[in-house]
């Protein structure tokens, strides 16, 4: 709160005055942010598991940070900004955490996959009712992709 | 985006020449200092309200991809990682060529500035292009959103009921059980499985990347009046704020894009 | 006002806006002058007009609802008409009326006034939001003439996507509404952090002002959630994309959440300023330093953030899963704490108090009462027992109208009533303001009180018939919204007629020491002659000077006895 200006003392003359990086450096940036674009397609063959989105989205959380504090002058500028800044992702993750929290667990308390649970006399979503009885939909709910599936796998690796 | 213009021209337009203040000085403040902040610290709660706005559609993103990793998984096999990266390159270099049409205003070099803008608007342009190209190979392929996904009436291979490069034979909303998965060929020519839930991943994938495209033709008009403001000389090392401010709206665009671009094209298990 | 520096270096804004000395008012003339004006006073009263309108047209619809309610079965309108009537009372009153009211017209009005500015850091951006928000009434309003909309205000799916009735001009008016929204937030937040005038620090903050800010926060930083989600649900009607569609793999309780995360917060957008706006009044009519003014300031930041946390507990019977209905539970009962707060420092206020009876402390006090009322029953529904046999009954309208009507409109008339001498230069008549209270007051827990008893006995909300014994609360309830209605409009003619008969207000009728209070009534172009330098807090009252207290009656013509000390 002490970054913004109280009035006219802000500043001697009351010019404004901001900090000017070099057009090396500007470049230097874009160059790191390259990088950092192969970087994160060239990790995408590899597989980690569940720790791919974490790899795709620190390297974007990266990227996101270079350009905000420098393309974006946060480095040199007032404080506050880059709060307000920050405050947008901070409402935004408790957005996402207690929403995610919320459909998350209901999905994991029923014992089919929540969304593909499909009434077969309606062909309506039934949520928290007994499950379909049609051979298909059993197929459905197992885990992964169907039988019908599998060869296709298989085709795959050719 | 209201907002960019809005605070530009509300400081482009000419105050009075007054031997005390210059004339981009508006009458409510007092220093120069003291408006270039406050458009600064407008323009930055704006992009946290942007923030907020794409981040609706981040968490519905992060539910479906929790609820149904495997049909994401697949799906996401089906866009073009090469036309996404090259995507995010144009729209870095746009932001680098946007942060340097800034440095230039700063400087004083006016026709410098406009080089680097016209850049800038150039590479929105090459990225629009590139998206159509993307967008009309879905559209090809019937892999569109909600109950249009897989429509018949969407694609011609699909109506000669032959596994002709797509898969979608089924039209999820008459469909009155859950569809079986079906085979597909994707982006790298792989036969691979593809539910017909992935209506949802590719609802969100049109609806982020339509979104973000709204945002980069918003981009584009503030940078093109930021421009005609430019080479009428409106800007000067002690007055650039719009210059700035569009600036900071561009750099917002290309955020938006380093996220999408992961989540959308390369989270999931290689082939 | 203690030390004058600086004077305004007239004929800046002289030729576009007037003579910076001139009563705003009378500065510049002709409708154009009104039209595009960039005077956030002037802004101010033409939202004010608005707000006031839409208040109207809210009103009426709620009375025709009340009087169809009157009897069993039907007895003006048919079951469909009396969807679409509260669907448009809720939507109307929300988005038209209570969201913009306080922050948009009192706010823009007072807020650069009480921080010693000379206007809005975006004077521009002001006006265009009041043009959207123009705007976003047209196309709200015609989906009247396309039919009309029978959601109800929260435009639930599957049924919004499913039914035929005019959804989309109703959502996409809303979505413009909340832009305008968001502008007047934004410009608040920055003016509050680069406008103030020397001496102003954070601390000397008034409490209006402070109230403004935290609902600005929130303004920004919820409504773009609801514009993502209207925008989808347009999608979804639109193009069936079916993120909220069962049918094709979305979830409708989705819906629910993105709703919920800007409309609850908006819960504060319409208590928080309303809370706001009382602090001056207690403050003024107490003669007393606020209370811990800075924890009641630090309440509203609370509340704004605490706001964002709780919007699970719309979702309690919704199909939620335990964990998140228990978190959300626990969370909700942590905003008793920053309202808690303020209704005791706001009576330890009043404590040995120099109390003036006044019309607008009147509402003041109604408006402790009332929001007592209103947050003690929320706490029965934020529990989750008690809130699965409450959910959509009777309870729940009266709960959240006890907390809107009771807590905010009552807080706005008084702030009308309050700062009317100051934005029109009249003087009400104080016998009928104080008559009009007293309908208002009696009128409102008529409506309401009867709600609560038949809601805990199981009446459901939104329902067009109902059983015979809930007949006796039905009709008192109805007969209560017209004695609530002759109030209204008893305060609304005692408020016009001042234009046309009022005495001419002095500087400083109700004897303040609010900075607001500092300035000519009405106050000039630029608000202040000279910018302001400020060496002590609003309220201290020990501190300002016998000048500044002065009523300033003498100036004007006698001071009239219904304004001494009671």
């Amino acid at each position: 709160m002490s970054a913004e200006a109280p009035h006219v003392t802000d500043h001697d003359d009351g010019a404004v005055h901001v900090h000017i990086a070099s057009t090396r450096f500007y470049i230097g940036i874009f160059a790191a942010l390259v990088c950092l674009t192969i970087a994160t397609v060239k990790v995408s063959y590899y597989d980690f598991g569940s720790a791919n989105i974490i790899i795709a989205l620190a390297i974007a959380a990266t990227k996101g940070a270079l350009v905000a504090t420098f393309f974006m002058h946060l480095r040199h500028d007032k404080l506050f900004n880059t709060l307000a800044f920050l405050a947008g992702f901070v409402f935004l993750a408790i957005f996402i955490l207690l929403t995610y929290d919320d459909l998350g667990v209901r999905a994991k308390q029923m014992p089919w996959s929540y969304v593909q649970h499909i009434s077969a006399e309606t062909g309506e979503l039934a949520p928290g009712g007994e499950p379909a009885t049609s051979a298909t939909q059993d197929d459905v709910n197992e885990e992964g992709p169907p039988k019908a599936g599998e060869p296709a796998k298989g085709e795959k690796k050719e | 985006m209201a907002n960019v213009s809005e605070t530009a021209a509300g400081a482009v337009e000419a105050g009075h020449d007054d031997h005390e203040h210059p004339g981009f000085l508006k009458h409510h403040f007092d220093t120069p200092a003291q408006q270039y902040n406050a458009s600064k610290l407008g323009m930055w709660v704006f992009i946290a309200t942007e923030i907020l706005m794409f981040g609706g559609l981040f968490c519905a993103y992060a539910i479906w991809r929790g609820l149904q990793p495997e049909i994401f998984d697949q799906a996401h096999h089906f866009l073009n990682k090469i036309m996404g990266a090259s995507n995010t390159v144009v729209l870095l270099f746009s932001s680098l060529t946007a942060a340097l049409a800034v440095r230039s205003a700063q400087t004083g070099k006016r026709n410098l500035t406009s080089f680097y803008l016209i850049v800038t608007i150039v590479c929105a342009a090459a990225f629009l292009v590139i998206k159509y190209f993307e967008y009309s190979h879905k559209f090809h392929l019937g892999l569109l959103p909600g109950h249009c996904f897989g429509h018949p009436k969407l694609s011609a291979a699909i109506q000669n009921g032959q596994e002709v490069g797509t898969c979608l034979r089924v039209d999820v909303n008459a469909a009155p059980v859950m569809p079986e998965w079906v085979k597909a060929i994707d982006e790298e020519g792989h036969v691979t499985v593809l539910s017909p839930r992935a209506n949802m991943f590719f609802a969100l994938y049109f609806v982020m990347t339509g979104l973000h495209g709204i945002h980069v033709i918003v981009g584009m008009s503030v940078l093109a009046w930021v421009l005609y403001k430019n080479i009428r000389g409106t800007f000067s090392p002690a007055y650039f704020t719009p210059v700035d401010l569009g600036a900071l709206y561009w750099h917002l665009v290309d955020i938006v894009w380093i996220f999408l671009f992961p989540l959308l094209y390369l989270v999931g298990k290689p082939e | 006002m203690a030390a004058v520096d600086m004077p305004i270096a007239g004929g800046h804004a002289e030729d576009a806006h007037g003579d910076p000395h001139a009563n705003y008012l009378k500065a510049s003339h002709g409708i154009r002058s009104w039209l595009l004006t960039l005077d956030h006073k002037r802004i101010g009263l033409m939202y004010l007009t608005m707000v006031c309108l839409a208040f109207l047209v809210g009103g009426i619809f709620a009375l025709l609802m009340r009087i169809e309610l009157f009897t069993r079965g039907r007895t003006i309108v048919d079951g469909e008409t009396y969807n679409r009537f509260f669907t448009l009372h809720g939507a109307v009153m929300v988005f038209l009326f209570i969201i913009p009211s306080v922050p948009a017209a009192l706010g823009n009005f007072f807020l650069p006034i009480m921080i010693g500015a000379k206007d809005v850091a975006f004077p521009r951006l002001n006006l265009l939001s009041f043009y959207i928000y123009l705007i976003g009434v047209v196309i709200l309003l015609t989906s009247i003439v396309m039919g009309a909309v029978d959601t109800g205000w929260t435009f639930y799916t599957p049924y919004s996507v499913q039914t035929t009735n005019s959804v989309i001009s109703m959502t996409f008016g809303v979505f413009v509404l909340g832009f305008s929204s968001i502008l007047t937030g934004l410009n608040f937040l920055v003016t509050v952090h680069t406008m103030r005038a020397p001496g102003i620090s954070w601390s000397r903050l008034p409490l209006f002002v402070w109230g403004m800010y935290a609902t600005a926060l929130i303004q920004v930083l919820a409504t773009p959630v609801l514009a993502i989600t209207l925008l989808l649900l347009i999608c979804e009607r639109f193009f069936g994309i079916g993120i909220f569609d069962p049918k094709l793999g979305g979830d409708p309780v989705l819906f629910q959440h993105f709703f919920w995360f800007y409309s609850h917060p908006a819960v504060y957008i319409m208590i928080v300023p309303g809370m706001a706006i009382n602090s001056e009044l207690i403050a003024t009519f107490s003669r007393r330093a606020v209370f811990g003014a800075f924890a009641v300031a630090m309440s509203s930041i609370a509340l704004a953030i605490l706001g964002f946390l709780v919007w699970g507990h719309h979702l309690f019977v919704a199909g939620m899963s335990e964990f998140a209905t228990m978190s959300f539970s626990a969370l909700t009962f942590l905003v008793a704490i920053p309202s808690g707060v303020k209704i005791f420092n706001w009576t330890a206020t009043m404590y040995k108090g120099s109390i003036l009876w006044a019309s607008p402390m009147l509402y003041g006090m109604a408006f402790i009462f009332l929001f007592t009322i209103g947050g003690l029953t929320g706490l029965f529904l934020g529990s989750l027992s008690v809130d699965v046999h409450l959910t959509d009954t009777y309870f729940v309208v009266a709960h959240f109208h006890y907390v809107m009507m009771g807590g905010t409109v009552i807080a706005f008339l008084g702030g009308l009533l309050y700062w009317w001498p100051k934005m029109t230069g009249k003087m009400h008549d104080e016998f009928k303001a104080k008559i009009g209270f007293w309908l208002v007051f009696i009128g409102f827990n008529t409506v309401f009180i009867p709600q609560f008893i038949m809601g805990s006995r199981g009446m459901p909300r939104r329902y067009y018939d109902y059983l015979p014994q809930y007949e006796p609360f039905h009709q008192t309830s109805t007969v209560g919204s017209w004695i609530l209605a002759a109030g209204l409009f008893l305060t609304a003619y005692t408020l016009l007629e001042a234009l046309w008969k009022g005495r001419k207000a002095p500087r400083n009728p109700w004897g303040s020491a609010g900075y607001e209070w500092m300035t000519d009534t009405p106050p000039c172009l630029a608000n202040f002659h000279s910018t302001p330098t400020m060496t002590r807090g609003p309220y201290d009252y020990h501190l300002a000077t016998p000048e500044e207290l002065a009523t300033g009656w003498d100036e004007v013509g006698g001071d009239p006895s219904e304004n001494k000390k009671g």
